[in-house]
């Protein structure tokens, strides 16, 4: 039995592989080798956009989903928390090289852009 | 009472002023990380109690000794009559709940903004990083750009992304775990909390900026002195020179001056603290958290 945490990922993985919009039909196939209900792959669907993932929108009588952002932006934005740990974000990640302090991290995001 | 008031607010203000400001320069510290944080941390809650129980005491000075004047004057709220304190007194128990309050909303907002970004982070990485099977517990980010870092909390994370594994080998691979993992296991993120929470409510003050810069790198040494004992002082130097030769950081003059410290403390380790002023630190530390609750209460 795969975890929610699995079926969020390849849910993820098998939106961000589509070129366009795609409804739970298309994911379902998609994740043929899963077989999954429709059920569950809309409930991990409804999940997703409640994370801010996924975003619903309706053509005719589907509903299509599409991701928010790229994988790649994702990536970015946890590699954009992780590099500018200064010290008052000190509390929500500890990076092994410390933290930046205030003074110089405008100059970080400078270096980052 | 008024004297043990004013005594307890010169005590408050010299902890948030002139001590932080010594300990923050004080060398010794590096020779006994813990110590040094335990009594940051009496520190901060002696300063805080000192401050707050100044403000107590003084209120209440009129009506005897604090504690049963402090239950007479809820005993005459309670039955509806306003305590019989003329408006200075009036105004510095008003002043000192303010702080009280002031204190405790800065601690939970900034708690509850940190869960939140970590929970936004945890949920992202859950999706995008593959766990790495040569150590467990430990996912993998593909980036080039070398970082390694933990996620504190009951649900903690480690990740390392692409460029780390790019650019250490598998031993210093390993101590940059081990560092990571002494973070996780001894909930540095706790101990730091309280210090961005008030060095947020008081930029102003000098001392306390002093105190959060000086823990946040206490808790670095404690993490690498289990590293080099778990791995080697040569593999997480390595993993270090290695990692901040090419991050993003590299070019800022104070990151560079922090990690030629780091390094300089794994290559040649200062000699501990002896036994007995390591005794005597903790004892500083019980003494100072104390003095202001026995003014109160005793």
């Amino acid at each position: 039995m795969p975890t929610l945490g699995e079926l969020e990922r390849a849910v993820m993985d098998a939106l961000w592989s589509a070129d366009a919009a795609v409804t739970a039909r298309d994911v379902q196939d998609a994740l043929a080798g899963r077989e999954l209900a429709t059920t569950t792959v809309l409930t991990v669907l409804g999940r997703l956009e409640r994370k801010g993932l996924v975003t619903r929108e309706r053509s005719g009588r589907a509903h299509r989903y599409r991701a928010t952002a790229s994988r790649a932006d994702h990536v970015a934005e946890l590699m954009r928390d992780a590099l500018d740990a200064t010290p008052d974000r000190g509390a929500a990640l500890a990076r092994f090289l410390g933290s930046i302090p205030d003074d110089e991290r405008a100059a970080l995001r400078d270096l980052l852009d | 009472m008024e004297l043990v008031a004013l005594g307890l607010l010169v005590f408050g203000v010299a902890l948030a002023e002139p001590v932080s400001r010594l300990l923050a320069r004080a060398r010794w510290p590096g020779r006994d990380p813990v110590g040094a944080l335990l009594l940051w941390q009496a520190i901060g809650l002696a300063g805080g109690l000192a401050l707050l129980s100044a403000g107590v005491i003084y209120g209440l000075s009129p009506l005897g000794a604090p504690r049963p004047a402090l239950e007479s004057v809820l005993d005459e709220l309670g039955a509806g009559r306003l305590p019989a304190l003329d408006v200075p007194h009036v105004v510095a128990l008003v002043l000192t709940a303010a702080l009280a309050a002031r204190l405790l909303g800065v601690l939970v907002a900034v708690t509850v903004r940190t869960l939140r970004v970590r929970a936004r982070h945890r949920e992202l990485l859950d999706l995008l990083a593959t766990p790495w099977p040569a150590a467990p517990g430990a996912r993998v980010l593909e980036h080039p750009v070398p970082v390694a870092y933990c996620l504190p909390g009951l649900r903690s994370r480690l990740v390392v992304s692409a460029g780390v594994l790019d650019c250490l080998d598998v031993d210093q691979v390993w101590a940059v775990l081990a560092h990571e993992r002494t973070h996780l296991r001894e909930r540095h993120d706790l101990v730091v909390l309280p210090f961005v929470a008030w060095g947020a409510t008081a930029p102003f003050v000098r001392g306390m900026v002093c105190a959060q810069f000086a823990v946040a790198t206490l808790i670095e040494m404690r993490a690498d002195d289990v590293a080099v004992r778990q791995a080697s002082p040569k593999q997480l130097s390595g993993a270090l020179g290695a990692m901040g030769g090419v991050a993003p950081a590299a070019a800022l003059s104070s990151f560079t001056a922090a990690l030629h410290r780091r390094l300089a403390r794994i290559v040649e380790p200062p000699a501990p603290l002896p036994l007995a002023l390591r005794a005597l630190v903790r004892l500083i530390a019980g003494v100072l958290v104390a003095v202001p609750l026995l003014a109160v209460l005793g």
